[in-house]
């Protein structure tokens, strides 16, 4: 049994280059929910996570993890109070074998150090033992034990992202953030990885997961935040958000005032049948179409995202 | 293989110095140190990412530590215990600003650092300044004192074999798991909970160990000690036996070293021929450096045991491919 941590986002900002890309976000998430982040191409959910997770620093506002602050903490030391990650792009570690990719993950926990590898006391041998076991278990979990000494670029996409997962486990996590973790994932894969999130949030693990293919995510999560040019436009659960006026508009890449009352509810209605075709016939097929329709919803959003980002520039301070 | 490989050169430490004639125990003795200190070198490159282009500056404060203890009565094993202890505070001192910093900045600080230790010690009359530090007692245990150069060329055997053990370790360990991630992600090693800064600078500290640990017994051996011992081309002499050698690899800095010191001794003897400028000597060892630096960036990136390695399994598919 994993206890999930609690996190609280307050009012984070970060721009790149006069730009926000996250601007003034408050969220909080409870111990062992789970949930979901959407939002158009270029939203700031993947800088979100990093704000998170560490690899960027707010520029304003706080994050918390169980109560203490952790925005001004370097990526590693977030990795150690329980914080893993599962980055959008597959980063792995080359010249390592899968197992090895993997056992990194176990830094995060207590661990022998340098003078205890070098000098090869007993801890550093009891430790090894006990993390290659671990690893093990997570590469089955993550359903790529088979490849366990194989180099890891060797393996295939679908492969590579399942060896981050396990390496992010491999971390015993309270907070794992999952950054499109179906993304580029086969049907019956990506099956897989829906079980494997489930059983993580039985377990009791807190867990930010952002998916573009949004029918995935809404099966999945207790509730969902909705993120648009930075900031949150909407937040609760599925059905609340998905019968949200502003979010619709921000799919369809229009203000609610300029769309009428036709479009927006054929796009409510292209959402939730894309939801429920999934869940009725739970074909991996459909589930794929609908996953495509959403994508593609959001790649149309990003011709609009241009537009907005100068926007956005002019309100810089 | 690896653990075959390890035998054989233990065997050929132990076996090759009785067998040597006198003066090429001199050679041996200054050889095997500089592969230990080129162990360090390697470590620090292929691991860390990291160029020391002054690591002959930790050589000397070994040497000067234990010189220094020992002529002032300090026993000499404590003397050459601390040697890389000071050696290793020495390079924390330094490493821990500039290892934030990415690209050269350690490159420049440690040639600087031993520009400046340089002008330093030919200043400090209390270690003998620029006639250097005499009257250095031999290393002794007990009642028991190294005269020869064949116990030298024992102790100096042992020092690398702990270099060489230790630089094993460290990379089959946690930490130089978490350094091998760090060389193609270092955010995604980060947020695996890899103190990336920590571990590189510890690198450079042991580095800097294994140099101080060597300076200490080359102290003892020649029992004199000058500021003009430590120059900058030894430094950059290391740099060129861990690339030629293979960085990251064990035995590279073992093989370096083996053939660097053999050729400067072939273009020693050739540039004291006699008719030859007494600056020939120096000029000869900068350019063979550089040449042998851009043939091994050309031809041989990875270094000569990669290679051998490479031609070596090369024959074995061959062999199986006509069977
Ligand atoms: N390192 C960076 N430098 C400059 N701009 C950046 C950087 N990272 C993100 N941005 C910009 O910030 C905005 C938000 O990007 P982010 O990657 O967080 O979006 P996202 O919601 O994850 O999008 P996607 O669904 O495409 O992954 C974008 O406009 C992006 O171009
Ligand atoms: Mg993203």
């Amino acid at each position: 049994m994993t206890n999930g941590a609690e996190l609280t986002v307050t009012g984070v900002d970060r721009a790149f280059g006069g730009v926000y890309a996250v601007r003034d976000v408050t969220l909080s998430v409870a111990p062992g929910e789970l949930r979901a982040v959407i939002g158009p191409n270029g939203a700031g959910k993947s800088t979100l996570f990093a704000l998170i997770g560490g690899q960027l620093a707010p520029q304003a506002g706080e994050v918390r993890l169980d109560g203490a602050r952790i925005d001004r903490l370097s990526a590693h030391r977030r990795a150690r109070l329980g914080i893993s990650v599962v980055f959008q792009a597959a980063r792995i570690f080359h010249g390592m074998t899968a197992l090895e990719n993997v056992m990194v993950g176990a830094h995060a926990t207590n661990g022998a150090g340098f003078l205890a590898g070098a000098l090869r006391l007993p801890v550093h041998h009891r430790e090894e033992r006990l993390i290659r076991e671990r690893a093990l278990e997570c590469l089955a979990r993550a359903g790529i034990a088979d490849w366990a000494d194989r180099p890891a670029e060797e393996l295939p996409l679908g492969q590579q992202r399942a060896l981050q997962l396990a390496r992010a486990l491999c971390a015993q996590p309270r907070l794992l953030l999952l950054d499109e973790p179906a993304s580029g994932l086969r049907a019956g894969e990506r099956e897989r990885l829906a079980t494997l999130i489930g059983e993580l949030r039985a377990e009791g693990l807190t867990m930010l997961l952002v998916e573009h293919d949004v029918a995935f995510v809404m099966r999945l999560a207790d509730r969902v935040t909705v993120l648009d040019l930075g900031g949150v436009i909407a937040e609760g659960t599925a059905a609340e958000v998905r019968a949200d006026p502003r979010v619709i508009a921000a799919y369809l890449g229009a203000a609610p005032e300029e769309t009428g009352p036709e479009a927006a509810a054929a796009a409510a209605t292209a959402t939730a049948t894309a939801t429920e075709t999934q869940t009725a016939t739970g074909g991996e097929r459909d589930a794929g179409t609908a996953a495509r329709a959403a994508e593609d919803q959001g790649q149309q959003n990003a011709g609009v995202r241009e537009d907005s980002a100068s926007a956005r520039k002019g309100a810089e301070p | 293989m690896k653990r075959l490989g390890f035998g054989v050169l233990a065997l050929l430490l132990v076996a090759l110095p009785p067998l040597l004639p006198e003066r090429h125990l001199a050679t041996f003795v200054l050889l095997t140190l500089a592969a230990a200190v080129t162990v360090g070198v390697s470590l620090l490159m292929g691991y860390a990412g990291q160029v020391s282009l002054g690591q002959a500056s930790f050589y000397a404060i070994g040497a000067y530590t234990a010189g220094l203890l020992a002529v002032h009565g300090t026993p000499p094993l404590l003397g050459l215990l601390a040697a890389p202890v000071i050696a290793a505070v020495a390079a924390v001192l330094l490493g821990a600003p500039l290892l934030r910093l990415r690209g050269h900045h350690l490159a420049f600080a440690t040639l600087a650092v031993q520009l400046i230790l340089l002008s330093l010690l030919a200043q400090a009359d209390w270690a003998g300044g620029a006639i250097g530090l005499q009257g250095i007692p031999r290393f002794s245990v007990g009642g028991f004192e190294l005269r020869n150069d064949l116990g030298y060329a024992y102790l100096s055997c042992g020092v690398l074999a702990i270099a060489l053990l230790v630089a094993r370790n460290v990379v089959a360990s946690r930490a130089g798991r978490g350094l091998r991630a760090a060389a193609t992600s270092e955010v995604a090693a980060a947020a695996s909970g890899v103190a990336v800064g920590g571990y590189r600078l510890a690198v450079f500290a042991l580095s800097a160990a294994f140099a101080g640990l060597a300076g200490g017994v080359y102290a003892f051996y020649l029992g004199y000690l000058a500021p003009g011992s430590f120059p900058v081309l030894l430094s950059i002499e290391y740099v060129v036996m861990a690339v030629v050698g293979g960085l990251g690899t064990i035995a590279g800095p073992v093989v370096g070293a083996t053939v660097i010191v053999l050729l400067v001794q072939v273009l020693n003897t050739l540039g004291t021929q006699p008719g030859m400028p007494d600056y020939a000597p120096t000029v000869l060892n900068y350019a063979v450096y550089a040449l042998l630096l851009v043939v091994c960036v050309l031809f041989l990136p990875k270094g000569l045991v990669p290679a051998l390695d490479r031609v070596r399994r090369g024959s074995l598919d061959k062999a199986r491919s006509i069977r």
